[in-house]
C-alpha cells in the first residue's frame, strides 16, 4: 500500500473514523485528482460522516447541501436579499441619489445571500469540503445543474457576472440509491461503494465511540449485528444503529447480551415493523447464543 | 508494468463486452489513478481502478474476475474480450396476421382454440366487461378510445414538487413579490405566486406481440394510437424476440396503413417471446440514455417468456431504477383462473410498481385513479 494512503487511513482512524482501505484509497484519489467523490451505500454505513471527517482532517470548513425533491437554485446557489434592497431603495429616495448608483449598490455582493453552493466556491483562504447529501433525492433538473457546477466550479449570476472558484472545493456526494443517478454525473466523479463494516472493524468502531464497552459487550454486539444483517431484512441496521444500541445497552448497565434485554431494545436496530415482527423471541435467543458463544476466547 | 495504457484499454474492452459500461473518460481517470497508487500492491490497484472506472456494486464480481486477467504479469495472458454470446431466437412463427376490414379486427386467419386461450372471456354481454379479444362495434370503439385517452393523459402528466410562477392561485412568492416591488420603487402592488409544476413525463409503451398475446393485438394497437394522440412524448415499442421501435410508424387516422407497416417492420409478429432480452435492450438503448426518473414505462404482456427468468428480473430491476414507475398490464389477469405463475412474470413482479389487469374497459377505468402522482 502506498505510504500516503496508509497514513490517510491512520489519520481517519485518529479522527475516530475506522474504515476499509478502499475508502482511504478513494479519498486519496479524490484529493489528488481533484475530482468529486460519489459515495453510495446503505443508510447508516457512514457516508455523510466521511465528509465531516474529511473536513476535520483537512482543517477546513464543511459546507453541506441537503438535497430534496424541488430543491431549486435559489436555495442551493444564491438569492438576493430583497427586504434589504427595498430598505436601501426607500432610504435613497429621500436623499435624491443617482438611480444608477443605487442600482449598482443594491445589486452588489453586499446584498447577495450566499447559499451552500456559492459559498463553496467563494471561500477566499482555502478549499472547503462541500457535502452534497442524498443527491438521489433531488430531481434530475437539479442533477443537470450540478453537473455544470462540478465541471467548472463556476456560477453565473446575471447581475454580477461569472464567479469562478479560486479554491475549488473538495466535493463529496452521497446517495442512498432511491433512484439511479444519471450516467453523466456518475462519470464525472470517482465512485465508492461503502459496505457494512467487517466484524473486526465494527468492534473497533464500537470501542472507539463507547470506550466503556470494553470486554465482551462490544464483541457480542458486533457478532449479533453481523448475524442480523445476514438475515433478509427490509432495512439493514447500519453503524449508526449499532452505536445507538450499544449506548442503550450501556445505559442499562449490560455487560453481556441477554435475550430479554435484546428483545426490549431491538427497536434501536430494526426500524421497520415487518423486520421487528419477523424476528421471534426464539430467533432472538438463538442469535444471542450465537453471538455469545463466538465471543468466548 | 509497462504498456499500461494498452492493458487498461483491454480491461475496458473486456468490461464493456461483459456489459459493464466504461467510457474513454473512465479509462483516462484510471490511468491517472494508477499513477497515484502503489502499483506493486495488487489489492490497492484493484481498489483504485474500481473507484476510477466507477464500477457499480452489481458489477463488482465481473470486475474482480476481469481484473485478475488484467493483472497477470505476462502481457499475452490478457484474456481476449469474449464476444457477446449470440443467442439465436428460437423460430416460433405464429400464423400470419391480416387485417379483416369487415370485422375491423386483426386476425390470424384461424381463431385460437377456446380452452384457456381466450382469457377474460365472460358470458354476460356487458359492454364494459367485453374482453378486448371479442368483436367490437364502432360505438364500443369510441368509448374505449375515450377511456384510453384518460388513462394516457393520467400517465403522461404529473404534479412536480418544484414550484413555478403562476398567474392563478398558488402560494405567495415573497421573493418574486419583492422583486416586482422594485419596479414600483418598493410598493408591493401585486403578489407573485407559485404553484406546483405540471410535468410531462415521457411514457414508453412496450407491446408484447407474441403468439400468446395475439387476441389482444387490436387493443394494444388502439392503446398505442390513442396514447400517441394524448401524449405526444410517448414512445411505442413492439417486442417478441426483438425490440422494434414503432413510434414513427404510428400515424393516427391511418390505422390500416399502420397495421400493414407494422406487420412488415416487426420481425417476428406473433412468434415466441424473449421478454428479458427485449427489456434489457430497451433499457440499454433507450432508458439509460435519458435523464432518470422521467419515463413511465408501461409493459403490456402476459409474461409468458421463453427466455431466462433471471434475465427478465435483472432487466426489470434496472428499468425500475431509472424509470419514474414501471407498470405492467396483463390481459390474462382478467381470467379468474389465472395466477401470475409464469416464471417470467414471477421474476419481474417484485420490481413492478403497479401490476394490473387490462382485458376490458372496466379494468382500464379502474386503473386511472391508481396512476396519480
Amino acid at each position: 500500500m502506498k505510504p500516503e494512503i496508509q497514513a490517510l487511513l491512520a489519520a481517519l482512524e485518529t479522527e475516530g473514523y475506522i474504515t476499509e482501505p478502499a475508502t482511504a484509497t478513494a479519498v486519496f484519489l479524490a484529493r489528488e485528482m481533484r475530482k468529486p467523490l460519489l459515495v453510495e451505500g446503505d443508510a447508516g454505513v457512514g457516508k455523510t460522516e466521511l465528509a465531516k471527517v474529511l473536513a476535520r482532517l483537512l482543517d477546513t470548513e464543511l459546507i453541506r447541501l441537503q438535497c430534496y425533491e424541488g430543491l431549486d437554485v435559489q436555495t442551493a446557489l444564491y438569492e438576493w436579499d430583497y427586504p434589504r434592497q427595498l430598505l436601501r431603495l426607500r432610504m435613497s429616495e429621500g436623499r435624491g441619489e443617482d438611480p444608477r448608483e443605487v442600482e449598482a449598490r443594491i445589486f452588489s455582493r453586499d446584498y447577495l445571500l450566499e447559499r451552500p453552493l456559492l459559498r463553496a466556491i467563494t471561500r477566499p483562504d482555502r478549499a472547503p469540503v462541500l457535502l452534497i447529501d442524498e443527491v438521489d433525492r433531488s430531481d434530475d433538473g437539479f442533477e443537470a445543474f450540478l453537473l455544470e457546477l462540478l465541471s467548472d466550479f463556476q456560477a453565473t449570476i446575471p447581475e454580477l457576472g461569472t464567479i469562478r472558484a479560486e479554491h475549488p472545493p473538495y466535493v463529496v456526494l452521497t446517495s442512498n440509491r432511491t433512484r439511479e443517478l444519471g450516467d453523466a454525473l456518475r462519470r464525472r466523479c470517482l465512485y465508492l461503494f461503502m459496505e457494512h463494516p467487517s466484524l473486526e472493524k465494527e468492534v473497533r468502531i464500537i470501542r472507539t465511540r463507547w470506550p466503556k464497552a470494553q470486554g465482551r459487550l462490544a464483541r457480542e454486539v458486533g457478532r449479533f449485528l453481523q448475524a442480523l444483517r445476514a438475515r433478509p431484512l427490509v432495512k439493514s441496521p447500519g453503524v449508526a444503529e449499532t452505536l445507538d444500541w450499544t449506548q442503550a445497552l450501556l445505559s442499562l448497565r449490560q455487560e453481556s447480551l441477554e435475550p430479554e434485554v435484546v428483545t426490549q431494545t431491538l427497536g434501536c436496530l430494526l426500524k421497520d415493523r415487518h423486520d421487528l415482527e419477523a424476528l421471534t423471541p426464539s430467533e432472538v435467543a438463538s442469535l444471542v447464543t450465537l453471538a455469545r458463544e463466538e465471543s468466548l476466547p | 508494468m509497462r504498456d499500461l495504457p494498452l492493458r487498461l484499454a483491454r480491461l475496458g474492452r473486456a468490461l464493456r463486452a461483459h456489459g459493464v459500461v466504461t467510457t474513454l473518460r473512465d479509462e483516462l481517470d484510471a490511468v491517472e489513478a494508477l499513477a497515484l497508487v502503489d502499483r506493486g500492491d495488487r489489492e490497492e490497484v484493484r481498489r483504485a481502478l474500481r473507484i476510477a472506472l466507477k464500477i457499480p456494486r452489481a458489477d463488482f464480481e465481473t470486475y474482480d474476475r476481469l481484473f485478475d486477467g488484467f493483472w497477470r504479469a505476462v502481457p499475452d495472458g490478457m484474456p481476449v474480450a469474449p464476444r457477446r454470446p449470440v443467442e439465436r431466437p428460437v423460430a416460433a412463427r405464429g400464423p400470419a396476421l391480416h387485417w379483416d376490414p369487415d370485422t375491423r379486427r386483426l386476425s390470424t386467419g384461424a381463431r385460437p382454440s377456446a380452452q384457456g386461450e381466450r382469457p377474460g372471456y365472460s358470458p354476460e354481454a356487458l359492454l364494459r366487461r367485453k374482453p378486448f379479444d371479442e368483436d367490437w362495434s364502432g360505438r364500443d370503439l369510441v368509448r374505449m378510445e375515450r377511456a384510453l385517452a384518460r388513462l394516457a393523459r393520467r400517465l403522461a402528466t404529473r404534479r412536480s414538487r418544484r414550484l413555478v410562477p403562476t398567474r392563478g392561485r398558488g402560494r405567495a412568492d415573497v421573493r418574486a413579490s419583492y422583486r416586482r416591488a422594485l419596479r414600483t420603487s418598493g410598493e408591493l402592488v401585486t403578489l407573485a405566486r407559485r404553484a406546483r409544476a405540471v410535468e410531462e413525463p415521457r411514457v414508453a409503451f412496450l407491446l408484447d406481440t407474441s403468439g400468446s398475446m395475439d387476441a389482444h393485438t387490436r387493443f394494444l394497437l388502439t392503446f398505442a394510437l390513442t396514447l400517441r394522440r394524448a401524449a405526444p412524448r410517448a414512445e411505442v415499442f413492439a417486442f417478441n424476440t426483438a425490440l422494434v421501435p414503432l413510434t414513427r410508424s404510428l400515424t393516427p387516422g391511418k390505422v390500416r396503413l399502420t397495421l400493414d407497416r407494422l406487420a412488415a417492420s416487426v420481425a417476428d409478429w406473433s412468434g415466441g417471446t424473449r421478454i428479458g432480452e427485449c427489456l434489457s435492450r430497451f433499457y440499454e438503448d433507450h432508458l439509460a440514455r435519458e435523464a432518470a426518473g422521467q419515463t413511465v414505462v408501461v409493459v403490456l404482456s402476459d409474461g409468458l417468456d421463453r427466455g431466462d427468468p433471471g434475465r427478465l428480473a435483472a432487466a426489470a430491476r434496472r428499468i425500475r431504477g431509472r424509470a419514474r414507475r414501471l407498470i405492467w398490464l396483463n390481459p390474462l389477469l382478467g381470467d379468474p383462473r389465472y395466477e401470475p405463475a409464469a416464471a417470467g412474470m414471477q421474476a419481474a413482479l417484485p420490481f413492478v410498481d403497479h401490476f394490473a389487469s387490462a382485458h376490458d374497459l372496466e379494468s382500464l377505468e379502474r386503473l386511472v385513479p391508481h396512476l396519480a402522482g
